[in-house]
């Protein structure tokens, strides 16, 4: 117990690591709000110059990002209906209503807390719940960890973009993309075609740059022109009486936001449509109807989107599984850093792991002086021009690619990333479960390899396997239902079972 | 969650479509050259699992594609809603940034692509634009020279 304070207050008690989680944060807010900037995109682009440094001021800085992040994307939604982040949209559907009234700050100001709120529930759940889930994964066999790397890809793939097909075709991409290179069971060379520069495999950093970076961009050039909506915010601070008339809600609305975040696959933004979704339902008598400045609307998708930060990370540090792309980018960076997140992840380094739930802890106090101070500041910077933003990201992309090896190369295939995933993004396919399947390929891979060897490469048992064990089972069962709920047999069978209740 | 799909086909998409099922095939192809059907568990199994779901996903995708009605002409076209005279600038001089960055170094480089991107996209003075580059470039300069000490393009002068 001593010594878990003691790992977990290293992040409160140097200077150093405070000023970077600070820092983080307070960037993190504005790269959140700043629509065209995103949490994803920032976190790809620091991993690159963070990787020289020592791990805990890395994991500091990048633990401020993130929670700054996906709370700053709801300050644009209340005052410009944009939201900063998707996990925001939900925000704008109650938010902007509530500016145009006038009642801007006090939203702002009830978000913030509510935030906060959601944050420590999220970072309570990780440090209860992680350290009984590692050890119950390590009872977790190579088959089962294939089943979670493909469970993860489909479930972001399914989630986001326009449809199943383009979803999966987005998964596998990734997978493909982080197939090349040497195989690391029999070092033979893979899609290689006889270059040297293709044996160590396509660099995932660039990858991730040119997707979240360069391709983003791309896409912000077709609102450049649009104008900023001004709005007048007075009174930020919220009153005691709607803290505490809203406290169980938020609660509730974090404990879905923790247990969606903890999902391979699913994120902030399905963990706040689905706590929105919530407080309609259980919201018998709203002051005022959703969707046109309710404020029980505000409170829950907020509370949930932070809380499933703190969830988030209990798949990632537990089985190294991400949640979604910004926990991809994130194991990334353990990656760089020669860590290995995974149930010996607390086993080998609890140190890293109290290290990190101190630093989130660190975090969540900055957003609530950074979310309740600041705000004229705030709307300057938001209103950046478009026509200044683009030209930046692209020249931090390419020198944060540039960064990792001090090799041109990574740069052209950042630059080639970015232009196949801004007509990607364009015809409707989400470069998340692309980045998602370059971080799990090869893990899957490698399992996949493991398990069909231990089956004796007969394919009965490698497939009974799925059935005869408990865990296996479980993933086994949800997977198929994932997918048969993607099928037209789906349907019918809801119909099917519809007729006979009401016959 | 899902976003809304698409009622009308977007200019290109069927091209776009039709250029991943190719890609997905060749690299099936590739994946089949590792090792083939030799075993169940050599280095080309995964490979060639992953490009056989693209090429049955991008045919899914391509047949959709096929199926949905394209705007009229007037209304749609590529160089307007996809690969605009913006797009098409932008990344030619991407382009060029990236390409003479290693001749040039990171400071000339920067702030040639700089000061020509702010100036195409935003269309002010020259010298307002001039001053903006010069201040952005030290930024970035300081930030990344001195606090995150990476090492940044020297090129050849």
């Amino acid at each position: 117990m001593f010594e878990i304070m003691e790992f977990f207050s290293i992040a409160w008690t140097d200077p150093w690591l405070i000023f970077l989680t600070g820092a983080g944060t307070f960037a993190g807010i504005y790269v959140g709000a700043i629509p065209g900037l995103s949490v994803t995109m920032a976190t790809s682009i620091l991993i690159s110059f963070t990787f020289k440094w020592d791990v805990n001021e890395a994991l500091a800085l990048i633990s401020g990002v993130f929670f700054g992040g996906v709370y700053g994307g709801s300050r644009t939604a209340i005052l410009l209906n944009i939201p900063g982040a998707p996990s925001a949209i939900a925000t704008a559907i109650e938010g902007y209503p509530l500016a145009k009234r006038g009642e801007a700050g006090e939203a702002i100001g009830l978000t913030t807390v509510m935030s906060v709120l959601g944050g420590f529930v999220g970072i309570i759940a990780l440090a209860l719940f992680a350290p009984i889930i590692s050890k119950f994964a390590l009872m977790f066999q190579s088959r089962d960890y294939l089943l979670l790397g493909i469970i993860g890809i489909f479930l972001v793939g399914t989630l986001s973009g326009e449809s199943f097909a383009k979803g999966v075709f987005a998964g596998a991409l990734g997978v493909l993309i982080g197939m090349v290179g040497l195989d690391p069971m029999t070092a033979e060379g893979r899609f290689t075609f006889g270059s040297i520069h293709l044996l160590g495999g396509i660099p995932y950093v660039a990858a991730m740059i040119g997707f979240f970076g360069v391709a983003e961009a791309l896409v912000q050039l077709h609102t450049l022109n649009m104008p900023a909506i001004k709005q007048k915010i007075d009174r930020i601070i919220p009153k005691v009486s709607d803290i505490k008339k809203y406290f169980w809600l938020a609660m509730r609305a974090s404990g879905i936001g923790t247990i969606i975040g903890a999902l391979p696959g699913t994120g902030g933004d399905i963990a706040a449509l689905l706590a929105y979704d919530d407080a309609k339902r259980s919201t018998k008598n709203p002051e005022r109807p959703f969707g046109t400045g309710n404020r029980e609307g505000l409170v829950a998708p907020e509370a949930a989107n932070n809380a499933a930060v703190g969830g988030a990370h209990i798949p990632m540090l537990t089985l190294g599984i991400p949640g979604d792309a910004v926990t991809a980018v994130i194991i990334g960076a353990l990656f760089i850093h020669g860590l290995k997140p995974g149930p010996l992840l607390l086993v080998e380094t609890p140190h890293l792991f109290w290290f990190i739930v101190g630093s989130l802890t660190l975090a969540n106090v900055f957003l609530l002086v950074f979310g309740l101070t600041g705000i004229r500041m705030f709307t300057k910077i938001v209103e950046c021009p478009k026509a200044v933003l683009i030209p930046l990201i692209i020249v931090l992309s390419a020198v944060g690619t540039y960064a990792i090896q001090n090799n041109p190369v990574d740069v052209y295939w950042m630059l080639l990333f970015g232009v196949v995933g801004y007509f990607m993004k364009t015809y409707g396919f989400q470069v998340g479960p692309v980045i998602l399947g370059v971080i799990l390929g090869p893990m899957m891979d490698s399992n996949y390899r493991r398990t069909m060897l231990r089956a004796r490469q007969d394919v009965g048992d490698f497939l009974w396997g799925f059935f005869s064990n408990p865990v296996s089972l479980i993933l086994t069962t949800g997977l198929v239902i994932m997918l048969l709920s993607q099928t037209p047999l789906w349907q019918l069978l809801l119909r099917k079972l519809r007729v006979n209740k009401y016959s | 969650m899902m976003s809304e799909p698409a009622i009308s086909r977007r200019p290109g998409e069927l091209l776009f479509a039709l250029l991943l099922v190719v890609f997905s095939v060749s690299a099936f192809w590739q994946a089949y050259l590792i090792s083939g059907f030799s075993g169940k568990a050599t280095p080309g199994v995964f490979p060639m699992l992953a490009a056989g779901i693209m090429v049955v996903s991008g045919l899914m995708t391509l047949l959709s594609a096929a199926r949905m009605p394209k705007k009229p002409d007037d209304e749609s076209c590529f160089f307007v809603e996809v690969l605009s005279f913006n797009h098409f600038v932008l990344i030619v001089l991407v382009f060029g940034y990236v390409i003479l960055m290693p001749v040039l170094g990171f400071v000339i480089s920067s702030g040639l692509f700089l000061f020509c991107s702010f100036q195409f996209l935003w269309r002010k003075n020259p010298l307002v634009i001039l001053a903006l580059t010069a201040v952005t470039l030290a930024v970035i300069y300081i930030i990344f020279r001195e606090v995150f000490q990476i090492f940044l393009p020297q090129g050849h002068f």
